[in-house]
């Protein structure tokens, strides 16, 4: 024990003065101290960070450390998917940091090992509120996007079932509603993230969108998606065709599909839209939500289904409700069941400590009592290690 | 039920409250005389209720609390807070993204903390010097002359004002830029932008000494320097 001590002081030597030991007293493990020997092309003094951009090599020896994503991965992964005070920090920082967290990596840990002949699987990510959900998916998901998947992600499923200007009428099947334009925006980030697969997969039908406009089968998947970008009118009929044809054909083998959903009990909840006569609107009668609910069905296999249930941003659920059960609700519980549960915690004491030193090296942390002891501790109080109220603290701070 | 105390009228026999923790940790040997008797009046007289927005945290700043109350509308002072905070936040990160895009060697003229751009942004809009009315003249009356002459006078000055340059107090001072900055914000700028932003602007303006507040400040000099002659009409 002694030992592994000795090993993990040594490189921290000259930093003891400016920050705490970073590995506290429990820090007796083995593989953790003989690889901080074994990589010394980290930087001493940036004890927070790690060079290992690819998430497929991350593992127990990076938790807690920052590693940074590349500018032009984030542009083409992430056009829509990130939470809004998050991009702010990546465009004040001049650059896009994620922790390596537990639930992340038992994802990718799971991802890695699944049999894709079966049906896939379902994970959902639940935790509460500002705990880091989303920024967990996204690290998911880019893992999945560095192995060369499909990706398909919805950023947040509560904005399809709330503040929608225009409704229109299914001409597909009268009874369900359209909506011509977030339909039409995701089609367009979909364009962004997917632009090597759209050449290569094809249709397999032939879909005809009015009396002049059809699309063939054996087409690229590419045109189906120009289609509903031009044509807004019948950009919801086209989601829901491109999602099937990914969902028939990720059958076949050709490629894996991650279908990762922000706020899956969006789908299953009430909606705050009404028709024109003033009569609500239940989830299932939009185009986009029944479609989504078919991808989310675990009826085909080549992929994994990530999903999120989030309380931010949903509609007539009281605030303090965080598990599945509470904000699924009966139906989407029987729906999505069975699903890999993955709790999301708060910071643990190490992730905080990794946090703040971040936060401080980024010149973030101005106020001169918040770089002492005291104002630590006093910042650990009151966010209580809450990742996203320690952001909101630390912004001002 | 919460009942008011503060503001009620109490006994001279209460002290303030203390609420600094630092000021509790110096030990016996180094206080000066006056701090050992106002410790021992602490064990004995009562102390007043404090006041909502006083804390012992070490974050608090009594100048930022001042604006804070000044800004502040029908007793919301947490809109006012909340709103002071993201000028803070916005502050520093637009100071913090000039930072990162800076080449090294400019890096370190870069001033990133809000609090310090808040105080020295609030010290260059402080006026030195200020105007103050006082009246000169007044109403004289037609006096009649008896006797041989049989002609009578008249002086007729009717009452007016002069603007007479006066010293300011700290107080008054502080109080003038932070309400010069709040009126600006409020009247001068565009009605869409929010408060935040539009303090923010006006605060690193500023703190560079440009911007319409440190004018108007500018402004107020001069016409104390010009009206410089009236400064003896002053008699306090």
């Amino acid at each position: 024990m002694a030992l592994h001590r000795l090993n993990c002081r040594l490189p921290f030597r000259c930093t003891l003065r400016q920050t705490r030991p970073f590995h506290g007293s429990g820090c007796g493990h083995p593989l953790r101290a003989a690889n901080q020997a074994a990589a010394p092309i980290e930087s001493v003094r940036d004890v927070f960070r790690t060079s290992e951009g690819d998430p497929a090599c991350h593992s127990e020896q990076h938790l807690g450390r920052f590693y940074t994503l590349q500018p032009a991965e984030l542009r083409s992964l992430f056009p829509h998917g990130l939470p809004p005070r998050y991009q702010q920090q990546i465009k004040t920082f001049n650059e896009a940091c994620l922790m390596v967290r537990e639930p992340a990596l038992d994802l990718i840990g799971c991802l890695k090992r699944a049999d894709y002949t079966q049906p896939s699987l379902r994970y959902l990510l639940y935790g509460p509120k500002g705990s880091g959900k989303t920024l967990s998916l996204c690290h998911a998901l880019h893992y999945c996007s560095s192995q060369g998947w499909l990706i398909v992600h919805i950023p947040d499923a509560h904005q399809w079932v709330k503040n929608c200007r225009e409704l229109l009428s299914s001409s597909f099947n009268p009874s369900r509603l359209d909506q011509p334009i977030q339909a039409a925006q995701w089609l367009r980030n979909f364009r962004v993230t997917n632009e090597p697969f759209l050449s290569q997969i094809k249709t397999t039908e032939r879909y005809v969108w009015s009396k002049r406009e059809s699309t063939d089968a054996q087409r690229p998947l590419g045109e189906l998606v120009e289609q509903g970008v031009l044509r807004v009118k019948s950009s919801s009929d086209v989601v829901g065709a491109v999602l099937k044809e990914l969902r028939v054909q990720s059958k076949a083998g050709a490629f894996r599909m991650a279908v990762a959903v922000d706020g899956v009990n969006a789908l299953w909840g009430r909606t705050t839209l009404r028709r024109t006569n003033k009569s609500p609107v239940a989830a299932e009668e939009l185009t986009l939500v029944h479609n989504l609910r078919k991808m989310v069905k675990n009826d085909w296999h080549g992929g994994a289904i990530i999903t999120t249930v989030t309380q931010t941003g949903s509609l007539y659920t009281p605030s303090s409700a965080y598990l599945p059960q509470e904000l699924l609700g009966k139906e989407g519980f029987d729906a999505l069941d069975p699903f890999i549960p993955v709790p999301v915690s708060v910071y643990s004491e190490k992730e905080f400590e990794s946090c703040y030193q971040y936060y401080s090296n980024r010149r973030w942390i101005q106020h001169p009592h918040g770089r002492a002891e005291e104002g630590k501790r006093e910042l650990d109080f009151l966010c209580g290690k809450n990742p996203s109220l320690m952001e909101k603290l630390c912004g001002f701070l | 039920r919460v009942f008011q105390v503060r503001w009620s009228r109490y006994n001279p026999y209460y002290l303030e409250p203390e609420a600094d923790k630092e000021k509790y940790r110096i030990p016996e040997s180094e206080l000066s005389e006056e701090d050992r008797e106002q410790r021992k009046l602490k064990a004995l007289r009562p102390i007043k209720a404090a006041a909502p927005d006083l804390t012992s945290s070490v974050f608090n700043d009594p100048q930022i609390s001042k604006f804070v109350n000044m800004m502040m509308q029908d007793g919301n002072k947490v809109l006012a807070r909340s709103v002071i905070t993201q000028t803070l936040e916005s502050i520093k990160r637009k100071q913090v993204e000039r930072y990162h895009k800076a080449p090294d060697a400019q890096k370190e003229e870069i001033e990133c903390n809000p609090y310090t751009i808040f105080h020295k942004a609030l010290e260059n809009c402080k006026p030195v010097i200020g105007m103050v009315s006082v009246q000169k003249g007044g109403k004289y009356y037609q006096v009649k002359l008896c006797g041989s002459f049989n002609k009578a006078c008249s002086i007729f000055n009717p009452p007016f004002f002069v603007q007479v340059p006066t010293p300011l107090t700290e107080n008054r001072q502080r109080f003038l830029a932070m309400k010069w900055l709040i009126t600006e914000c409020r009247d001068n700028k565009h009605r869409r932008t929010h408060m935040y932003e539009k303090l923010s602007q006006e605060l690193l303006a500023a703190f560079a000494n440009e911007g319409n507040v440190v004018k108007r400040k500018h402004d107020l000099h001069k016409m104390a320097e010009a009206n410089r002659a009236f400064a003896h009409y002053r008699w306090w």
